[in-house]
Formats: structure tokens, sequence, C-alpha cells
């Protein structure tokens, strides 16, 4: 069965559409990446699914069902939110500890599931006294509370360092594919999810931008890639008698397609040809992405 | 519903505030007894009659009892922090997570605000058995239960403290906010209830309000200096009380279950 299904989903705050008709689905066994620019509507999205906020029109379901009827919810479902936050007079093991007496969960399940994040040895300390990573964390062992099989976590990497983001990135995988859950994960810094997710989803005001398999969405035929050469002259016909397209964008520099940068040096080592520069030019995902949320 | 409500006691009892609150109480109590017991029969400069009871009077003992009602705005003020600081840590979000059906965590603080406020009003009604059975006894009075009206004393205390507590939720729930929701239930408590509970003309009024219906449920009956105030019978202070507890139930559940968490 479909684990999280998203169908014309539609909520407006005032004026303010924040979803305008989404709708996308995630399978288990694999890690769907949610992009979209601040205000995009992400935060809304995952709230509608976990009924947190009531959607104006559409369809939002985990399981084939709503949140809300869900009878044992942290067994099917765990959840990391943006704005969830902490009592910081109350320890990490007391927070854990009252979800569990709440989810009908045995108590050990806390203890368990701090030392899943590697809090085990902070249980007993405020949280009031927890670093911005240290929240993320705790906030993930709760979602690990239930042993649950869907994960829906909305920008769980932020204030993670880049230890911390290593760690999640191998966490959400371990989760995927090797436990066969079924994970959401939003964010609005591609390169934090591109190396984790199978799937990606975009949306920008709202709306639906694109979605696919990451493989789908970044190999596509024409990425090409720019060469700057001592001797472009020479280069530019060589690599077209091997069957590359080459575009002579200024001088000394070109833009080849249909060649890898591999069989590009190769010719350039044949026709003695010095190359200073060789990029990659950015997939469309990058650039689809870059375009909306404007950092080009 | 038990986990519910397990959940509701751990996030009460693993914060400091409960305790803050039992012990203002007791300083509040204990201020109030000091005063009674101290001020006991003493007549005043103008030869007038005394403003308290004697020591050894069966009055007496029902006046110093009643002070045990102290507890009561500070079972109200936890329940309004049982309400508001979900919403100021934002711990409402994993809360309502966890229960999705939002009637059912409002039941359940509902009957934690009443444990709670049961307990302070046992914990009070202990600190003045200590203070008064001795100090009546001492001063040669007889303590008999049915003259000082002790077990219903009791009882409006144990009732209407709890009943303070679903006050508390409701109006947290209310407001959200917890600084005016404290506020607010504080200017109730000490400004409002006491002028019109106070002030004789405004019993009409003041006798339909939580404070008054708690006081013809204890049935105190000595006059205060400002004439003796006509109370409800103490069943119409039971029942006035519990309709207050329902509608503060209902003004809970109702401006919760809908709401977006955002
Ligand atoms: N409670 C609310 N009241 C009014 N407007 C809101 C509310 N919540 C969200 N919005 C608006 O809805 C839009 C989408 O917000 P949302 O939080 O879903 O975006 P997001 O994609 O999560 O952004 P970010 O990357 O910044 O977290 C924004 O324009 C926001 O201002
Ligand atoms: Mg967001």
């Amino acid at each position: 069965m479909t684990a999280i299904e998203i169908r014309d989903l539609a909520k407006s705050f005032g004026s303010v559409k924040a979803v305008d008709g989404v709708s996308f689905t995630v399978e288990a066994g694999s890690v769907t990446g949610y992009l979209g620019p601040n205000g995009a509507g992400k935060t809304t999205t995952l709230r509608c699914l976990l009924g947190l906020v009531t959607p104006d029109s559409g369809e939002a379901l985990v399981d084939g069902r709503r949140y809300v009827t869900l009878p044992q919810p942290v067994t099917e479902v765990g959840a990391v939110l943006e704005a969830t936050s902490f009592h910081p007079g109350r320890t990490a093991l007391d927070h854990l500890r009252i979800l569990c007496a709440a989810a009908g969960l045995p108590d050990e399940r806390a203890s368990e599931s701090l030392a899943m994040v590697g809090l085990a040895d902070v249980a007993d300390k405020r949280v009031g006294g927890f670093s911005l990573g240290m929240r993320q964390r705790l906030a993930l062992s709760s979602a690990l509370l239930g042993r649950p099989k869907i994960f829906i976590l909305d920008e769980p990497a932020n204030g993670l360092d880049p230890a911390g983001i290593e760690w999640l990135r191998g966490f959400l995988r371990h989760l995927a594919h090797d436990q066969g859950a079924a994970v959401l994960v939003s964010s609005h810094v591609l390169a934090e999810v591109e190396q984790t997710v199978d799937n990606v989803v975009i949306i920008a005001k709202g709306r639906l931008v694109r979605q696919g398999s990451l493989a789908e969405l970044t190999t596509n035929g024409d990425s090409a890639i720019r060469i700057r050469a001592s001797d472009a002259a020479t280069l530019a016909p060589a690599l077209e008698a091997a069957g590359a397209a080459v575009e002579r964008v200024e001088d000394g520099l070109l833009r080849v397609r249909g060649m890898d940068a591999t069989s590009v040096g190769q010719i350039a080592l044949d026709q003695r040809v010095v190359l200073t520069e060789v990029t990659q030019e950015r997939s469309d995902l990058q650039k689809v992405f870059l375009e909306l949320t404007g950092e080009r | 519903m038990i986990g519910l409500v397990k959940a509701e006691v751990r996030k009460l009892f693993t914060t400091r505030l409960w305790w803050i609150m039992l012990l203002v109480m007791l300083v509040l109590i204990g201020v109030n007894l000091t005063f009674i017991t101290a001020f006991a029969g003493v007549t005043n400069e103008a030869g007038g009659g005394a403003a308290l009871p004697a020591r050894d009077t069966a009055e007496w003992v029902q006046t110093a009892w009643s002070s045990g009602s102290g507890g009561s705005i500070f079972v109200m003020i936890l329940g309004v922090v049982m309400i508001t600081s979900e919403y100021r840590y934002q711990t409402v979000t994993g809360t309502f997570l966890t229960t999705p059906r939002r009637r059912r965590v409002i039941a359940a603080k509902l009957i934690t605000g009443a444990l709670v406020g049961l307990l302070f009003a046992v914990v009070a009604l202990v600190v003045v058995a200590a203070v008064v059975i001795p100090a009546t006894l001492l001063s040669g009075g007889e303590l008999s239960l049915s003259e000082s009206r002790i077990p219903q004393v009791s009882l409006g205390i144990l009732v209407s403290t709890s009943l303070y507590g679903l006050f508390g939720i409701g109006l947290g729930a209310l407001v959200r906010n917890q600084i005016a929701g404290i506020v607010g239930a504080v200017v109730w408590a000490y400004v409002i209830e006491s002028i019109f509970t106070a002030i004789p003309v405004l019993h009409p009024v003041g006798k339909w309000l939580p404070g008054g219906a708690a006081q013809a449920l204890m049935s105190i009956d000595v006059d205060t200096g400002l004439g003796r105030p006509e109370w409800l019978p103490a069943w119409g202070g039971a029942l006035v009380l519990i309709g207050y507890g329902l509608l503060f139930a209902v003004v809970a559940s109702a401006t919760t279950v809908r709401r977006d968490i955002t």
C-alpha cells in the first residue's frame, strides 16, 4: 500500500494560499525529499498530513487513512516538525516518558530511543541546556518511540553540524533501505538531502513544480561540460569528430554535450591541448531548484 | 485514558511549578492562620465586639478551618499553566501527534486538574487541622464536629479546590497566553470575586460566582462585621460549582478541538 498519499491538497491562511492543489505519493522503502524555498508550503503540507492543520480541500493519508483516525498513531508514523519544542525545565528522558505514557508504550522505549540518536549520556539533563542539534536529535528520538514504518520529518537537518548531517543521512537511508520504512523529509537546501533521497518533490508558492526519481531529474541527456583549453581551435574539431556536439561560447571556452569528462580529457591529451578548466554544468534538478530559490 | 492522565501527571510533576505553588499556598495559609489565631477574641479599641470569635468557640474553629480554601487560586494557576505551557513551549504539537483525538487530551487534563486540586486541598486541610485542633483544645474549647461543621467545610474545600483546577484549564484554553491566563486568574480570584463576595450589596451577584458558591457549599455562617452574607443553600452552591466546572470543560474542549496548530 502507498505509505503516504497527498491528493489535491489545499490550505489557505486568510488570503495566503499556503498549499494549492498538491498531489504526490511516498512508497515504503524509499526516501522522498520534499523541497522548496522558504514559505513554499512544505510545513503546511506536513501538518495537514499529521492532522494538526485541517485542509480546506483534498486529502492527506497515511497507510490509506487520515492520521487523526489512527488508533495508535505513534506506532505507525514518526514525525519531527519544525516547531516541535520542549519544556526547557524538563529532562530529555522525562519528555519521552510523557509521550510513552500518552501512547501506552512501555517506559523503556524512552531510554532506548535516546540511545538510538546518541543522547543516552544527557538523558537526565534539562532540555533548556541543549544545543539546537541535540534538540533535533531528541525530536528524532521521539519519532522513534513507537518503532513506526513511516517517517515524516520537517527540516530535520536544521541546526546539525556536518557530522550530524552525515549521521542523519546514514540514519534515514538505513530506515528506508534496510528497514523498509517510508521517509518523507523536507528541506529548503537541496544539497542537504541530495545524497540521501531516492525521489524528489519540489514545490514553490504552494504549487507542485516537479517530481520524480532523483535519477530521472539529475541524469538528463543534455547536461553539458564547460571546457577552457589552451588551443580550443584544435580541440573543438577533434571533439566533433569523436561525436560530441560542441558550442563555441567565447574565445577558448567550449560547451560540450554528448560526451563525458573522461573522454574529453583523453581527446585533449591526444591533441596535446592543455585543459585549464573542466566544469560539469549543474544538473537540471539543481537548475530548477536554484531558479525557484533565486540563489543562482 | 489512564495513560493520558498519567502523561498529564508526569507533565506537571516533571517541572518545578507545582511545588512552588504548593509552597506559596502553605505560606499563605500559614499567615492566615497565624492572624486568625493571634487575633481571636481580641476586642477592638472602640470597645465594640471582637472582630474574630474567641479560640474556644465553634465559630472560631469554623472560621479558621475555612482558611484551608486558600489553595484554590494556586490550583487555578496550575490549571492555566497545564494548557498555556503547551502553547508557550509548543509541546502541544507532540501532544496532539501522540493523541490526535484532542477531546481525549482535554478530558485527561481536566481529570488531572481536579486530582491536583484534591491533592492541594488535602495538604491544606492537614495543615489547618494541625494548627486549629491544638489551638482550640489548648484554649479550653471543645471540638464538636457538628457545631464547628468541620466535615462540611472540609468537603466544600475539597470540591471547590478541585473545581478551580477545571476553571484554570478552561481559562487557559480560552486565552492560550500564559501571562494573560495567570493574570486573569489572579484578578478573578482576588479582585472580582472578593469584591462580589465581601460587599453585602453585591451578594445577589456574588453568590452565583464560583467563590460565592464555594462559600455556600462550606456554609460558612459567621458575621464578618459587614453583615451576614446570604449564600445559596449548600446543595445550590454545589450545583453552581459543578455547572461552572462543566462550562469550563466545554469551553476548553470547544476552543481546542478544531484549531490549526501551526
Ligand atoms: N498560521 C499561519 N497563519 C498565516 N499564514 C501562515 C501560517 N502558517 C503558514 N503561513 C503561510 O503559509 C505559507 C507557507 O508556509 P510554510 O510554513 O508551509 O512554508 P515552508 O515551506 O515550510 O517554509 P520554510 O522553508 O520557511 O519552513 C507562507 O506564506 C506562510 O506565511
Ligand atoms: Mg517549514
